[in-house]
């Protein structure tokens, strides 16, 4: 008689392609065991790509909500949306000034090119 | 290869613009700063919390209320962030999430000066919105290089989130700007009150051994110095045009040799306010914390029971 | 229109019906305003960091869905939602009693809110079919976000109901306090039968009232001590929606109005 062999689970495959990405799910594959899913998956998914590290996981240990409403947001909520603030430019400019983006500050603190805006208001400044 | 040399390695890869992920080997002395930084980028995150919560039952309006409950939200959300950070550099010490909070409750560690102050006042509650965050910003933003890889991405994702901040911030106090004497007075007052602890917040004119240490790691990339003049380039002509004035005669921009000069905020009065917890509310805030870590123990306790 | 359709059309409203339809409407703001300000005040106090923030989102929900019904109030009465939230005295508050109590323990805050949202949630069913189509519309909506916080707050209740020692003490406690509060929550007030026969509302009162009490009967199991519950509905207790409130609810007040007196003339 045969030896019945191990039935194969589905493993979820994530993927970080850099440093500063997240993992990403790129799909899934069939596997017995955990160890082989990881060296099958770096096969199935990464062949032609290179990234810096791979994720496999058990489906079954995989909660997820099954209801659309589980992930329902109807009510305004732009009070905590930047687009909730659209009127700061037309105040600023009232005074004078213009409003600062989250863009401008990493772009000035990293030293990157700066807007012909922000050099401006550099020279502006012996007031 | 022996620690020597493995350290050598290390410090030539991050300086050349490697990045560390949480599972790479790293020198103790990384892993140190690095919990110590982090640590206390999270507990500040954390007790940044009250002096604004204290404003959300006051908030004037439907609107502000819930802005201001969406904000000090985040806040706890990057805390969060943060801790978990912590928490995987601090396994190997046996430290977890009860651990790293007790010792904040304990003073074992530090947060940023500004949240041992007071929030008196509606337009303080703005002013921390707009000006302590702005500052935070630039702090977070000069972060976003830094070579360990976790916490990178982490604070990619606090610094989109700050960008509501940014505005809400600003839109609070335009309000104020826009408004009655009374309210002018106000804000003015709350500038007055502020401002130094601003300066301060940057830290030491001097670059420290920690510090020293931290740029060599690659785990910071700009001085304090360096960060404070970026913050008041970007704020100060906003400042002035509201109309408030810098309670600091001798602020002004040297167009020679391109950098801002101020009168220093008084070092020693700040710094014992950090290091003892000695502010006007440390001691109140940490009750608080206090309350938070020790009057939940049976929830936390029923919520990891096998029932 | 309205004729042929029976729905209520808001400048079509009899003086009567527009009177009712305010109360039924000041009513659900109040409880979710109030809720949702006591709910707030558990910023940074949480049990750990990430309810802290699961939480506050809650909260948020309860003001905007009270931000939804004070507009549909300002539509009727002309007056603003932030009047209405902020500058009404106590005794003009129509909030049930169990909202506007102090927080107290973890226990009571998680029993207080899923009964409450237990009601909420039969209160919304009766309303998604509402002759008053605006009404009508934001039942249905919020019916979708408060399906988070019903399996949020089950899952809280259940976990430490079913724990032994100090969380099923507290938990037995947090039970006999929200249950003195229970019939002033399941009050509507003389505007009962008026909602029912204009049809703002399609469930009566009474089915209502007896759907949440079986509910809660279910609840009491996880409890229980052997001793049958008779729980029979007593308007006779009911103040909140008479606009008597507790001393809570005066210093909740106190404090939410600060930034306002301070200038009166100022916009914020």
């Amino acid at each position: 008689m045969e030896k019945q062999t191990e039935p194969s689970s589905v493993y979820e495959v994530f993927v970080q392609r850099d440093h500063l990405d997240p993992m990403i799910h790129v799909g899934s594959l069939l596997a017995p065991t955990s160890e082989l899913a990881l060296q099958l998956a770096r096969e199935n998914f990464t062949r032609r790509e290179q990234v810096l590290q791979i994720w496999v996981v058990p489906r079954i240990h995989i909660q997820s909500a099954e209801e659309a409403d589980f992930h329902a947001r109807e009510m305004d909520r732009s009070y905590r949306e930047v687009s909730g603030y659209t009127e700061n430019g037309r105040l600023w400019r009232m005074f004078k000034e213009k409003e600062i983006t989250l863009e401008e500050i990493v772009r000035y603190v990293e030293q990157k090119k700066q807007s012909k805006n922000d050099l401006h208001r550099e020279e502006g400044h012996e007031s | 290869m022996d620690s020597q040399l493995l350290e050598e390695e290390f410090v030539k890869r991050v300086q050349s613009g490697a990045k560390i992920e949480s599972n790479d080997w790293m020198p103790d002395g990384y892993r140190h700063l690095l919990i110590k930084l982090i640590h206390m980028h999270a507990v500040s995150e954390i007790m940044g919390v009250y002096p604004e919560k204290e404003w959300v039952p006051k908030a004037p309006n439907l609107r502000r209320k819930l802005a201001l409950m969406a904000k000090v939200q985040d806040e706890m959300g990057h805390g969060q962030l943060l801790l978990r950070i912590v928490e995987d550099l601090a396994a190997p010490y046996g430290k977890g999430r009860e651990e790293l909070l007790d010792d904040l409750v304990e003073g074992k560690v530090k947060f940023h000066n500004v949240f041992h102050m007071e929030a008196r006042t509606w337009a303080d509650a703005g002013l921390i919105g707009w000006l302590i965050d702005g500052a935070a910003i630039i702090n977070q933003a000069s972060l976003l290089s830094t070579s360990y890889a976790p916490y990178a991405r982490i604070l990619k994702r606090i610094c989109a989130e700050e960008s509501f901040h940014m505005q809400h911030g600003e839109n609070v106090i335009l309000s104020i700007a826009m408004g009655t004497d009374k309210q002018r007075k106000m804000l003015q007052d709350s500038l007055n009150y502020w401002w130094y602890s601003l300066l301060f917040f940057f830290g030491p004119l001097e670059t420290t051994p920690a510090a020293q240490k931290m740029l060599h790691y690659r785990i910071r990339t700009k001085t304090n110095e360096e960060l404070r003049q970026k913050f008041l380039a970007k704020y100060v002509p906003r400042i002035w045009s509201l109309g408030l004035t810098i309670p600091d005669p001798t602020l002004h921009y040297d167009s020679k040799e391109e950098r801002w000069y101020y009168t220093e905020p008084e070092w020693k009065t700040f710094q014992k306010i950090v290091s003892e917890n000695k502010g006007p509310k440390s001691q109140e805030r940490i009750a608080l914390r206090r309350f938070a870590q020790d009057q939940h123990k049976w929830v936390r306790l029923a919520m990891t029971t096998e029932v | 229109m309205s004729h042929e359709t029976n729905s209520l059309v808001p400048d079509q409203l009899t003086e009567q019906q527009r009177l009712i339809l305010v109360d039924w409407l000041i009513q659900l703001a109040d409880d979710e305003f109030i809720i949702g300000h006591r709910d707030s005040e558990w910023l940074g106090l949480c049990p750990t960091v990430e309810e802290d923030v699961a939480f506050s989102s809650i909260a948020q929900d309860e003001v905007g869905h009270a931000a939804f019904y004070y507009e549909l109030i300002q539509e009727l009465e002309g007056v603003s939602a932030d009047y209405l939230a902020f500058h009404r005295p106590a005794h003009e508050r129509k909030n049930s009693l169990l909202v506007e109590r102090e927080n107290g323990d973890w226990a009571y805050t998680i029993v207080r809110h899923y009964l409450y949202d237990l009601w909420d949630q039969i209160r919304l069913d009766a309303m998604v079919e509402s002759s008053y189509v605006p009404l009508a519309h934001g039942a249905k909506k919020m019916k979708r976000e408060e399906y988070y916080h019903l399996i949020h707050f089950q899952h809280w209740f259940t976990r430490l109901a079913k724990c032994e020692g100090e969380a099923r003490e507290r938990m037995k406690h947090a039970m006999e306090l929200v249950e003195q509060d229970l019939d002033d929550l399941l009050d509507i007030g003389v505007i009962e039968s008026d909602l029912i026969s204009w049809g703002i509302l399609t469930k009566p009162p009474v089915e209502m009232r007896s759907e949440f009490y079986s509910q809660y009967k279910e609840l009491c199991k996880d409890l229980s001590d052997g001793s049958e519950r008779r729980i029979i509905f007593s308007k006779q207790v009911s103040k909140g929606r008479m606009g008597q409130h507790s001393p809570a609810l005066a210093s909740v007040l106190e404090n939410m109005t600060e930034v306002i007196r301070f200038d009166p003339n100022a916009q914020w």
